[in-house]
C-alpha cells in the first residue's frame, strides 16, 4: 500500500538556491585581502576557506544547505609548497641563469600533473558535505595516468603524426575537433563516475560524444555570428567617425605614428580600444561555453536514480560573463565581489534535482588529508571543472 | 537559553529538528538525542555572515542553526571567545580601513616596495645573465626592426670617441651599437646590459660637427642603465600583475596585463626624467654645454610634428619631447 502511493506522488525538480549577497562578500572579501597583506600572506589560506565557507554554505538544495570542510593550516601548507618550488623555478631560471635545475622542477611537475590533478578533485569532493554526509572520490591515480596517456596524449601524437604526413589543414582541424570532444567525454567519466556522495549515492555520467560535437558547434556558430555583428557595428562607428573632421583628424594622427613604433601613445590607445572590444568577447565565450558545458553534464549525470538538471540559457550567462568584466574594470575591482555573486548565482539557481529521498544516504565519515594537488591547480588556475 | 537548530548525526542524511538548550553553568544539551556535554568540547564554527553556523559534536553529530545573533548573544553571556574575523567584517569603519589597507599596500609596492626589490634583485643578478639577456633582445630586435649602419667612418669614430670619454673607468661594459632603422627613425635606447643602440636618424639630426648633442643622448641613455629603469619596469609589472591576479582570482592574466600598459607609460615618464637629470649632470662633469643637446631635442620635435599643446599626448607619452624637458636642458645652458 504505501509503495503505491510513492510510486504515484510525482517528483518535482528542486532548483538549487543561493541565498548570499554581494553586500556581505564585499565585506568578507575586502576584509581577507587586508588580513592577507598584513600577514604577509600567511592568512589566504583562512581567506580562501571563508570564501568558499561562503559560497558552499548559501547554496541551499531542498531547504538544506552545503559546508566547505577544508583545514585552512592544510592549505597553507600546500601552498607554501607550491609558490616555493615555483619560487625557485623562477629564481634558477630567470635570475641564476641554472638550468638544469630548473627543468629538472619543470620535468617533475610535469610527471606530477596527473597525480596532482587527482589530489584536488579528491580533495575538493571530500571537503564538501551536505547533510554532515561528506562527498567522496574512489579514482586511483593510475586510472590519471593512464587517462592522460592513452586518452589524451596518444591522440594529440596521432593528430601530430598525420598532420606531418598530409599537409591539408582541414583535416588537421577536423581531427583536432574530434579528439577534443573525445578527451572531454573521457575526462568527465573519469571524475563523475568515481564520485560518491556518501557510502552509497553513487555519480554517473552517460553523456555522449556526439552531444559534445553539438555543443561545440552551437558554440562556434554564436561566435561567428557575435563576430559578424561585431565587425558591422565597427564599420558603422568608423564610417561615422570619417564624417566627423575632428574624429577624422585624431584617427589620421594616430595612423601617422603607426610607422612609428616607439610611440607608447599608440600602444596605450590600443590597449583601451582591446580592454573594451576584445575582453567583453572572450568573456562573452567563456560564460557561453560554461553554460553549455554545464547544462550537457548536468543533463547526463545521476545520482542513483536521482537525476540532475540544467536549463542556464547560455546567451544570458554570456552577457552576464560579458557585462561583469566590464564592471570589474571600470570600478577598478571593487565591484569584483559583486560580479561574482551574480555570476554564480544565475549559473546556481539554473541546475536542478529531483530526488523522492533525501534521507537514503550513509556517510561513511571525514578523511583529511594533503591539500597539495588541490592548490597546485590553484596557483596555476587549471580548470578542472568541478 | 534555547536555540532552533537542525542536527544530523553524521551516519546519514536523515535530519531531524532540534532545540539546543545552553545552560549558565556552560552545558550543552539536547534532550531528544539525550546529549548533556560542556560546551568547551564541541566546536563552535566562526560566524560567516548570516550563513548557517555549525556546532560539531565529538562523536561525528553536527548542528546548524540560522538564529546567528542568538547565539552570539548566548556565547557573549556565557564568556565564550568568538571569531575575531566576523566582527571586523560587520563592522563598517574597519571595512572601509581594509579598503585604504588594500588601496595603500598596491600604491606602495608598485612605487617603493618596487624600487626597493629591484635594487636588491639588481645587485644580486650576475653580470652573465645580464649580458645573456642583452645580447638576445639585441638580437631580436636586428632581425625585426634594425638594419647595418650606414654612417661614415670618420662620423662613427668622433662619436665614439664622446661614447669612450662618457664611459670610461666604470664597472660596467659599456658597448655602443651604431644602427639604421626606418621604422624607430630617430632614436636611442638602452639594454640593461649596458648595450646603448644608436640610430643614423637621430644621428643626421645633430647640427654639431663634434656630436656633442649626440653625447648629451648617449648620458641619457646611460642614465637609463645606471639608475636600472628596465629592471624596475620588469619587477613592476611582476607584482602589479601577481596583485591584480590575486585580488581578482580566478579571472585571468589577460586583464591583469592591461593595466600594466598605463602604469608603465607614467613610471617612464618619471624615468625619463630622471634619466635627463643624469645626463644633465654628466654633462656637467665632462665640460659639455647643454645648448647642444637642447637644439637637437627641438630638431627632433620639428621632426615628430608632435603640438606641444597637445595634452593629451604629454600627458600618457612616455618619450616626450616635450617643451617640458626642452625647458629643462635650456635652463642649464650656462
Amino acid at each position: 500500500m504505501e509503495e503505491k502511493t510513492t510510486e504515484k506522488k510525482i517528483i518535482e525538480y528542486k532548483p538549487f538556491i543561493f541565498k548570499g549577497n554581494s553586500r556581505e562578500f564585499f565585506r568578507i572579501w575586502i576584509v581577507n585581502i587586508a588580513l592577507t597583506i598584513l600577514t604577509l600572506g600567511i592568512y589566504s589560506a583562512w581567506a580562501k576557506v571563508r570564501t568558499n565557507r561562503y559560497f558552499y554554505a548559501n547554496t541551499y538544495l531542498n531547504n538544506s544547505n552545503f559546508e566547505y570542510n577544508a583545514n585552512p593550516k592544510r592549505i597553507l601548507a600546500g601552498r607554501v609548497i607550491v609558490v616555493g618550488l615555483y619560487g625557485l623555478f623562477i629564481l634558477f631560471s630567470q635570475y641564476l641563469a641554472m638550468y638544469h635545475l630548473a627543468i629538472g622542477i619543470f620535468v617533475i611537475a610535469i610527471l606530477a600533473l596527473p597525480w596532482l590533478i587527482r589530489q584536488a578533485v579528491s580533495f575538493k569532493l571530500r571537503n564538501t558535505s551536505y547533510r554532515n554526509v561528506p562527498f567522496r572520490y574512489i579514482g586511483k591515480t593510475r586510472s590519471f595516468y593512464y587517462f592522460f596517456i592513452i586518452n589524451a596524449l596518444l591522440p594529440i601524437l596521432l593528430i601530430i603524426i598525420i598532420s606531418v604526413i598530409i599537409h591539408i589543414k582541414l583535416i588537421s582541424a577536423i581531427l583536432i575537433f574530434l579528439v577534443s570532444g573525445y578527451i572531454y567525454i573521457k575526462f568527465k567519466e573519469l571524475i563523475i563516475n568515481n564520485s560518491y556522495y556518501g557510502a552509497n549515492g553513487r555519480f554517473r555520467f552517460f553523456g555522449t560524444i556526439g552531444e559534445v560535437y553539438g555543443i561545440y558547434l552551437k558554440i562556434a556558430g554564436w561566435l561567428l555570428i557575435i563576430g559578424l555583428l561585431a565587425t558591422i557595428c565597427l564599420a558603422i562607428v568608423s564610417e561615422i567617425i570619417g564624417n566627423i573632421e575632428f574624429l577624422s583628424e585624431f584617427i589620421h594622427k594616430i595612423k601617422a605614428q603607426m610607422d612609428n613604433p616607439s610611440q607608447p601613445f599608440l600602444v596605450l590607445f590600443i590597449s583601451i580600444l582591446m580592454t573594451f572590444i576584445y575582453l567583453p568577447i572572450i568573456f562573452f565565450q567563456k560564460g557561453l561555453s560554461d553554460a553549455y558545458h554545464l547544462n550537457f553534464v548536468n543533463n547526463n549525470t545521476l545520482l542513483n536514480n536521482a537525476h540532475l538538471k540544467g536549463d542556464i540559457n547560455p546567451l544570458k550567462l554570456a552577457w552576464i560573463s560579458a557585462t561583469n568584466i566590464l564592471a570589474i574594470i571600470l570600478s577598478l575591482g571593487l565591484l569584483y565581489p559583486w560580479t561574482k555573486i551574480r555570476y554564480f548565482k544565475y549559473k546556481l539557481e539554473h541546475i536542478y534535482f529531483r530526488c523522492s529521498d533525501y534521507e537514503q544516504f550513509k556517510s561513511l565519515g571525514y578523511e583529511t588529508g594533503s591539500a597539495l594537488g588541490e592548490e597546485s591547480i590553484d596557483f596555476f588556475d587549471i580548470d578542472i571543472g568541478l | 537559553m534555547f536555540i532552533n537548530a537542525l542536527l544530523y548525526d553524521g551516519k546519514n542524511s536523515i535530519e531531524h529538528k532540534v532545540i539546543i538548550e545552553f545552560t549558565k553553568d556552560k552545558r550543552v544539551k539536547i534532550n531528544s538525542h539525550n546529549i548533556d556535554i560542556s560546551i568547551t568540547e564541541i566546536e563552535i564554527e566562526s560566524r560567516l555572515g548570516n550563513t548557517p553556523r555549525v556546532f560539531e559534536f565529538p562523536n561525528g553529530i553536527r548542528c546548524k542553526s540560522i538564529e546567528n545573533s542568538k547565539i552570539d548573544e548566548i556565547l557573549k553571556q556565557l564568556d565564550i571567545e568568538t571569531s575575531k574575523t566576523h566582527k571586523i567584517e560587520s563592522s563598517w569603519r574597519l571595512t572601509v580601513g581594509a579598503v585604504f589597507i588594500t588601496i595603500f599596500f598596491i600604491w606602495f609596492s608598485l612605487t617603493i616596495g618596487a624600487n626597493y626589490t629591484a635594487n636588491i634583485i639588481a645587485s644580486i643578478l650576475p653580470n652573465d645573465v645580464l649580458n645573456d639577456i642583452g645580447h638576445t633582445t639585441l638580437e631580436e630586435l636586428d632581425k625585426k626592426y634594425l638594419n647595418i649602419s650606414n654612417l661614415s667612418k670618420k662620423n662613427r669614430a668622433i662619436i665614439q670617441a664622446q661614447f669612450d670619454r662618457l664611459t670610461e673607468n666604470e664597472d660596467i661594459h659599456y658597448q655602443l651599437h651604431f644602427r639604421s632603422s626606418q621604422k624607430i627613425g630617430a632614436n636611442a635606447f638602452a639594454l640593461p646590459s649596458g648595450d646603448i643602440v644608436l640610430t643614423d636618424q637621430l644621428v643626421k639630426l645633430s647640427k654639431d660637427k663634434k656630436f656633442r648633442d649626440i653625447l648629451g643622448v648617449l648620458a641619457h641613455e646611460k642614465g637609463h642603465i645606471v639608475k636600472k629603469h628596465t629592471l624596475k619596469i620588469a619587477i613592476k609589472t611582476g607584482i602589479s600583475g601577481a596583485i591584480l591576479g590575486y585580488i581578482t582570482g580566478d579571472i585571468s592574466i589577460l586583464v591583469t596585463a592591461i593595466p600594466t600598459v598605463i602604469i608603465n607609460s607614467s613610471y617612464s615618464r618619471d624615468y625619463e626624467r630622471e634619466a635627463d637629470e643624469y645626463a644633465v649632470s654628466e654633462l656637467k662633469r665632462l665640460n659639455v654645454s647643454t645648448k647642444y643637446i637642447t637644439q637637437l631635442f627641438e630638431e627632433l620635435e620639428k621632426e615628430n610634428k608632435i603640438d606641444e599643446n597637445n595634452t593629451i599626448n604629454s600627458l600618457i607619452s612616455s618619450h616626450p619631447i616635450t617643451k617640458e624637458r626642452i625647458e629643462y636642458f635650456k635652463s642649464h645652458i650656462k
